[in-house]
């Protein structure tokens, strides 16, 4: 199954996305961060300890943790605002980290660390019109940075309004065959 | 540097952490005034206080590669009020990994805000390994030999309202050798089952939300 977790204040791409998997027969659940109730990470340290796993802090992010731990691919579409996600986004990536390994490994010489299940797949969306080559590497650079972290696969797309269906199209092939 | 119109932001939800220990080090030298981002409701009140200062100096934690949610929270809020004229705005980011890249989106993101928004981009420290002081002095930091120094000309440049390169905390942190990096990564996971076995956890245990569906599943099935 894949999970779509968007920020659609500013357009309506995740309802895009969804549409066009649904479309080919793929089952997928989309989430609007937006306007769920998540509250930012406290940096309580629970979810690596007394918690083992799990998140203390009783939100609608309580909804999200059972669908994206079984998830094959999770796919957040957010706005690019300054090279970052929006805050709505990475709210939840923030609170994601109870779903990490928190022991460290090395990988190309560097420590990283992993995500508690293997196997999941994570694709990250941006939307934006007229960003500059600085925003445009910054996301990307975000994301790569994220993968490595997480030792996670999958890609990073930066859409824009004038986006048509074929390359739509293109990327939800590449997010169903990762 | 006018000290009275200097905002020392820390956006960390920790108090006492390493983000607020490195402001309060620079504001031993530059004065000014010490701010905490509040974890809920309006930033309203704190992104005018952004509108009078005349410098800017912002601390705050790594989180997945950047800064926590709530501070870009309020960038979008500061961007949407507007109304800056050209602040020196430098930012701080530290985090758990001994890598700059691992940190350094912070800082871009920072100064994408800056540019976008007419404030003076001055540069920024990352700091690795920062997390593991836990908010102690910088001198136990174990790159304190070349970090501290660093950290002081880091402070020095604020003082004299100049810009700091990124050499300074790029050269003041080389990343651990191929061997250091295992020793490193086998002592930090010791420590981590350590803690967990403490509370009675098993790290070989299947993610809790995982865990919780299979129940489920298995008293449906009854």
């Amino acid at each position: 199954m894949i999970v779509i977790i968007s920020d659609d204040s500013r357009g309506n791409w995740g309802q895009t996305l969804e549409e066009a998997i649904l479309h080919i027969g793929v089952q997928v659940i989309r989430f609007s961060a937006d306007t769920l109730q998540i509250k930012p990470c406290t940096a309580c340290n629970c979810c690596s300890g007394k918690t083992f796993g799990r998140c203390i802090i009783q939100d609608d992010m309580q909804l999200l943790f059972p669908e994206i731990v079984v998830c094959h691919a999770l796919v957040l579409v957010s706005p690019v605002i300054f090279g970052n996600v929006s805050h709505h986004i990475k709210k939840v990536m923030d609170r994601m980290a109870a779903l990490g390994d928190p022991r460290y490994r090395v990988r190309d010489g560097e420590m990283v660390k992993g995500m508690s299940r293997q196997g999941m797949t994570y694709f990250m969306v941006g939307i934006g019109d007229d960003l500059n080559e600085a925003e445009h590497s910054a996301f990307l650079s975000l994301h790569q940075e994220n993968r490595k972290i997480m030792s996670v696969k999958g890609q990073t797309f930066i859409l824009d309004s004038r986006m048509d269906k074929v390359s739509l199209n293109n990327i939800v092939q590449e997010i169903i065959h990762e | 540097m006018n000290k009275s119109d200097v905002m020392l932001l820390c956006v960390s939800p920790r108090h006492k952490g390493t983000s607020a220990m490195l402001l309060e080090r620079i504001r031993v030298v530059t004065g000014g005034k010490l701010f905490f981002l509040p974890q809920k409701g309006n930033l309203d009140e704190l992104v005018v206080s952004m509108q009078e200062a005349g410098t800017i100096i912002i601390s705050g934690p790594c989180y997945i590669n950047t800064y926590p949610a709530r501070m870009l929270e309020l960038l979008e809020t500061a961007s949407l009020t507007g109304k800056f004229s050209g602040q020196k705005l430098y930012g701080i980011i530290n985090g758990g990994m001994p890598y700059i890249h691992t940190h350094q989106h912070g800082l871009i993101c920072l100064q994408l805000f800056a540019e976008q928004n007419h404030l003076l981009w001055q540069g920024g420290f990352v700091l690795g390994v920062g997390a593991m002081l836990d908010g102690k002095p910088l001198e136990k930091h174990m790159n304190r030999r070349t970090v501290v120094p660093a950290f002081n000309k880091f402070i020095q440049n604020i003082s004299e309202g100049i810009q700091s390169p990124d050499s300074l905390y790029i050269k003041a942190q080389s990343p651990p050798g191929k061997l250091t990096t295992r020793i490193f990564a086998k002592f930090l996971t010791f420590l981590v089952e350590k803690n967990l076995k403490k509370y009675g956890q098993d790290p070989e245990a299947p993610n809790y939300y995982l865990r919780k569906q299979d129940d489920g599943k298995q008293n449906g099935s009854r």
